[in-house]
């Protein structure tokens, strides 16, 4: 029963991954197939869809999801960016370092990587071709910058985590992810000015103007404030995570409303419609998953899968190598989300074998996702950013991979270094 | 880029005609949703800061709202192929074999979401004659999960409606 079971519901489930099934088709197909053939009743499909999702704290995810909308519909990219060229002043790579720290402060607002991709790419490339940057270049510094919203609180990504991991904090995981993210962030300097360098681009324009800091400063205080209101908010305990995302909506309205004066009544009902859909689109992934959840864990689909990974090695660092270059690989293939609800009920069992922390082994694995959301040949990031740059997939690889060299340095330390993911959240005594 | 969902999923180009019921309805509903989420836990914390009353018994009805803007988008980003899917083979194929294969997949979708209308409808009756109650308000629980039966029939029509435009460009 177990082989028979676990075979319909794996090979089931990726062959109709392969020929184009939504995503949470193929898992609700797999799991229910499974339930009817090995007579587990079928009505734990209903039932899972239902309970999947009905659940409180998963209310933080489109909570956040329309806080992050707000801002970026009310132009913080833009001022984010005045402000950043300001400080950095005009030297060679100075738009490449404005783009990396820009998406990580607006992944400090929103948690989703391609929205945070799209919004910087599409405020800077115009003044970063005016200075040489290739456009290849553009869109892989960006789709890989934009990567660590998923790491830099809040996040999706841990949201959902937390919801499929009993035990595991939220706070734990946000306060977890803010240095490894800004590692990851700061790792793309190096390769993005080492190109500019070599290659000659990005060299100081004599005739920009470097704009006023206290003037840019004055009009980015309102975006800046947003990642201390929602971290803040978290921190003092003076709010739940879907707390902390409302307050940041409500703030983000007003700063669109008041201050900037850019979000009118049709504006605010496309921030609400859209991040309406983009919630279903997940949310009926993770209804669908728990069904296939719940058929894997009940023919013992899960612990068999773990049990043969593990029988291949008892070494736990060649077992932490090949998950990540497991979840690399399905980071090139799907997105972040989906990673989660198709491999964490295969490696919690592995992780638990060893005693792994599950915050930190969440971080990685959630680093590994960012990673591989700008690996061609399947990367939403870095689909997103060569829309928005002008060029093709295919032309951004001498760059990205880089960039993805870069980033997987950062990976290693994390990986065999916890205490760099591990130590905010202990000192904070949320371990 | 104003259409986001776009950004996580940009679907086939199959070159089928726009839904002949626009999808604006599912829009207005979903955004009417969100916004009524987004204001209750607003009041929530509103009201837990400055009085003593206890605001906890919404939890219950926005956990169910949130399952019936989840239901209601689905049901939207089918009909406009949005949803998560591994596009990166099926785009090797040439478009008219590309078409045949989405049918298939429709069929698939329209088979997983059609079950789940009979079964949740199933669920729903056993709710209303065991007169289940609800944890938190003491309601009758049928009365949120009626949504599920209801909600998937309105995702198998708009599975439906993209099928059969699709079907449409099939040898056209």
């Amino acid at each position: 029963m177990v082989a028979e079971g676990s075979f319909i519901l794996l090979a089931g489930f990726f062959a109709l991954l392969f020929i184009g099934m939504p995503l949470g088709v193929a898992l609700g197909i797999a799991g229910v197939a499974v339930l009817a053939i090995e007579k587990l009743g079928i009505m734990a499909f209903p039932t899972n869809v239902w309970t999947g999702i009905a659940k409180y704290p998963l209310l933080a995810l489109p909570v956040f999801i329309v806080a992050g909308m707000m801002f970026e519909k009310s132009g913080v990219a833009e001022r984010l960016v005045r402000f950043a060229e300001a400080c950095i002043g005009n030297r060679t790579g100075g738009l490449a370092i404005v783009a990396v720290i820009v998406c990580m402060v607006l992944g400090g607002i929103s948690g989703s990587g391609p929205a945070d991709a799209a919004a910087v790419a599409m405020v800077l490339a115009p003044s970063m071709l005016k200075q040489g940057y290739p456009r290849p270049y553009i869109a892989s510094l960006t789709a890989a910058a934009g990567s660590t919203a998923i790491l830099i609180p809040p996040s999706i990504a841990f949201i959902v985590y937390s919801v499929l991991v009993p035990g595991v904090s939220l706070n734990a995981l946000f306060l977890g992810g803010l240095i490894p993210g800004v590692l990851a962030g700061l790792s793309l300097l190096f390769p993005a000015i080492w190109l500019a360098k070599k290659h000659g681009f990005g060299k100081p324009d004599p005739n920009v103007v470097r704009p006023p800091i206290w003037q840019t400063f004055k009009e980015a205080i309102w975006g800046l404030m947003a990642p201390i209101v929602i971290l803040g908010g978290l921190r003092s305990g003076a709010f739940t995570p879907t707390e902390a995302a409302v307050v940041a909506v409500f703030y983000g309205l007003f700063v669109g409303v008041f201050i900037y004066r850019t979000l009118d009544m049709k504006k605010i009902y496309e921030v609400l419609a859209q991040s309406a859909e983009i919630s279903a689109v997940v949310m009926i992934i993770i209804a669908l998953a728990s069904v296939f959840a719940h058929a894997g864990s009940t023919v013992g689909t899960f612990d068999a899968a773990a049990k043969t990974l593990i029988s291949f090695t008892a070494n736990e660092t060649v077992m932490l190598l090949a998950i990540t270059v497991i979840l690399l690989i399905a980071g090139m293939l799907i997105d972040g989300v989906s990673i989660f609800l198709v491999f964490l009920p295969i490696l919690l069992p592995i992780a638990k074998t060893y005693g792994w922390n599950l915050t930190w082994f969440g971080i990685i694995m959630t680093m590994n996702i960012a990673i591989g959301q700008f690996t061609p040949p399947m990367a939403v990031n870095l689909m997103v950013t060569c829309k928005v740059a002008g060029c093709t997939m295919e032309s951004t690889v001498p760059w990205v991979l880089w960039f993805v060299l870069a980033m997987l340095c950062s990976l290693l330390l994390v990986t065999f270094v916890p205490e760099i993911a591990l130590f905010l959240p202990r000192l904070m005594g949320d371990l | 880029m104003t259409d986001h969902a776009d950004i996580q999923a940009p679907g086939l180009k199959l070159g089928e005609a726009p839904p002949a019921v626009s999808e604006s309805i599912e829009r207005i509903f979903g955004a009417a949703v969100m916004g009524i989420l987004c204001l209750i836990t607003f009041a929530n914390v509103l009201v837990r800061y400055f009085t003593n009353i206890s605001f906890a018994f919404t939890e219950e009805l926005s956990v169910a709202l949130m399952v019936i803007g989840a239901l209601v988008g689905t049901a939207a980003a089918f009909a406009g192929d949005r949803h998560i899917r591994l596009t990166f083979l099926v785009e090797r194929m040439s478009i008219p074999k590309q078409r045949v294969l989405e049918l298939f997949i429709l069929a698939v979708c329209l088979a997983l979401f059609g079950l789940l209308t009979w079964l949740a409808t199933r669920y729903v009756w056993d709710e209303y004659r065991f007169e289940v109650l609800s944890p938190g308000l003491g309601i009758p629980q049928w009365r949120y999960t009626v949504a599920l039966p209801v909600l998937s029939c309105l995702i198998c029509l708009r599975i439906l409606g993209r099928f059969v435009r699709v079907a449409r460009t099939v040898g056209a």
